[in-house]
């Protein structure tokens, strides 16, 4: 054992610095969670604090603010699933059959772009085409007759547009990884299926599609591993108290209860019951995949 | 072979290219929106007639937004974040894959789960934040650099890569009697321009958009970076003026500012896009075989 030690002495001061940051400010906050047991006072902090056991959980599934906080991200997650999840899968279908090298060259450059645009660019981008007093989209409501939709501030539309504003931003770049997964099957299959006379569209449904189909499983199962992430910052940025009733999901309820109202450890619980469930939906996606498609994250 | 086409394949290109030209311009027209009103005249922009095309042509709201303080000030702290968290965070990933793609080395395997486990579980909002304030780095830019140096991801990536290289290249090294730290920046850093080049993106265009940090531990205005900036005028602004008397609206950023506030803010990845784009991908890729 020291031989070895000082045999890879280098190697393990190389890891030195990177292990320090982890366990600063990775695994200290993990030490943090434990004031989700407390009434964590801060001039008295962890040491100080008196323990309360599980009163904090109490407190949260008795809060019916919490119960719609779930409902929230539980509905917008839903409906994110649902409708954004095949979109990429059909845009990379699509694309594979475009011919034209310029073409699907300047489509993906396009489609691309809003991946690497912050949240706030993006909700800065449709508050502007949005707003009801002179935006673009309502203006054109109003030339068909409408009246105008004050998109980000009416409950009843609200989660619609937190859905599609977030497939509008990602929809594009996630169809890379099943783009990639086309380019890996086999160009035989498709000449033999030509030469038994298939169609395009039936190549695409009985070659391509099962082609990727390992790959839209895991991608799958990854996602609904997410489900409790409703999209935390993307929220952050677009609401605003009028749309609570719809649009608080648990990210943006801890970061109110926590920083706003200054409940330090009823917000951890929440926080931490929001890891927990993370945690437990990654493992047994990650069970499910290995044993439906033999592939797995780890 | 070409087969010929027959009315049915028509019909499907007429579809599918219809679908992608609605795609690209589902996309860009939000774009061309806020650009045209950002240079158009005022008069136009007021009265909402402004579509995707600009009405009149004037710089002078552009040269307004990237002159005011807050812009320059913002965009200044923004880059400097950037800058000085990429390169410190690609040289801790660095230091820290290396060691991590020898397996063989005892404990380098423990310390690899303790490294993932964190992409799993984390202690959430509070405890960060609760940690950065005992740190006494609130209203610090370390704040926005020191949490973000490891990326489990990244450093994944570069594990793979570095496993990948061949092991020829340090056995000569070593029995030219080379030292460990000798043979990583000597030999095997200057071989993975790639995958740093790719790193380095992710790390850049991370910390570039990261409102979350900013949001949870910076409050001195001084210290505000672009992101926060851009939600102050434009978000916040436009939130503000529900409640308003057109008096105290006269007040707020006009229409044409804020446009102009987002594309002057949307420029700077516009530059890099090409680069982000072309090892954006294949970082996605080599992520997603081997992560």
């Amino acid at each position: 054992m020291v031989r070895q030690i000082r045999q890879h002495w280098e190697m393990y001061l190389l890891l030195l610095p990177g292990i320090l940051f982890m366990l600063l400010f990775k695994y200290t906050p993990m030490y943090g969670v434990l004031i989700a047991f407390q009434d964590f006072n801060i001039f008295s902090g962890i040491g100080g604090s008196p323990w309360v056991g599980l009163k904090q959980f109490e407190k949260l599934f008795h809060s019916p603010e919490f119960l719609q906080v779930l409902v929230n991200t539980l509905l917008i997650s839903f409906y994110k699933i649902v409708l954004l999840f095949p979109l990429p899968i059909l845009i990379a279908l699509l694309l594979n059959e475009v011919r034209i090298l310029w073409f699907k060259k300047t489509v993906q450059t396009i489609v691309y772009l809003p991946h690497f645009l912050s949240w706030v660019i993006i909700t800065s981008l449709f508050v502007t085409i949005l707003s009801p007093s002179g935006g673009m989209v309502n203006e054109l409501i109003k030339m068909f007759g409408g009246s105008p939709i004050a998109f980000f501030t009416d409950n009843s539309v609200f989660r619609s547009l937190v859905v599609f504003t977030a497939g509008w931003k990602e929809s594009g770049w996630n169809a890379i990884i099943f783009i990639a997964a086309i380019s890996g099957i086999e160009q035989e299959q498709y000449e033999a299926a030509e030469i038994d006379g298939a169609g395009r569209i039936q190549r695409m449904l009985h070659i391509t599609l099962p082609g990727i189909l390992p790959t839209i499983v895991l991608m799958f199962i990854l996602r609904i591993g997410n489900v409790l992430e409703a999209g935390t910052e993307q929220i952050l940025t677009m609401y605003n108290p009028i749309v609570y009733a719809t649009g608080d999901v648990i990210g943006t309820y801890v970061y109110r209860m926590g920083l706003g109202k200054l409940d330090y450890s009823f917000s951890t619980a929440v926080g931490l019951f929001n890891s927990v469930v993370g945690f437990l939906l990654v493992i047994f996606g990650n069970q499910m995949s290995k044993k439906l498609v033999k592939r797995s994250i780890w | 072979m070409l087969k010929k086409r027959n009315a049915k394949d028509w019909l499907l290109d007429g579809f599918i290219y219809l679908f992608m030209i609605a795609l690209a311009v589902m996309t860009l027209t939000p774009f061309l929106n806020l650009l045209a009103k950002s240079v158009s005249e005022e008069w136009a922009v007021v009265s909402g007639k402004v579509t995707i095309l600009p009405i009149g042509f004037q710089l002078e709201t552009l040269k307004f937004v990237v002159t005011s303080s807050n812009f320059t000030s913002s965009l200044g702290i923004s880059a400097l974040v950037t800058v000085i968290g990429t390169v410190m965070a690609i040289l801790l990933t660095a230091v820290t894959a290396y060691p991590l793609s020898k397996p063989q080395i005892p404990g380098v395997s423990f310390i690899l789960i303790l490294f993932v486990f964190t992409m799993l579980f984390s202690g959430g909002i509070i405890p960060n934040y609760l940690l950065i304030r005992e740190l006494n780095l609130l209203n610090h830019l370390g704040s926005l650099i020191l949490p973000g140096m490891i990326s489990v991801f990244n450093l994944l990536v570069m594990k793979s890569y570095f496993e990948g290289l061949p092991e020829a290249l340090e056995e000569s090294a070593k029995i030219d009697g080379a030292r460990t730290f000798t043979i990583l920046f000597r030999i095997i850093l200057p071989i993975s321009s790639p995958v740093i080049a790719t790193i380095s993106l992710f790390y850049a265009v991370g910390y570039w958009n990261d409102f979350f940090s900013a949001m949870l531990y910076i409050s001195d205005p001084a210290l505000k970076t672009l992101q926060i900036y851009l939600k102050d005028i434009v978000i916040n602004a436009d939130l503000a003026a529900l409640g308003m008397s057109p008096d105290d609206m006269m007040n707020l950023p006009g229409e044409g500012v804020r446009a102009a506030a987002v594309i002057a803010s949307t420029v700077p990845i516009l530059c890099v896009y090409p680069f982000l784009q072309k090892y954006f991908v294949k970082g996605v890729l080599i992520g997603s075989v081997k992560g």
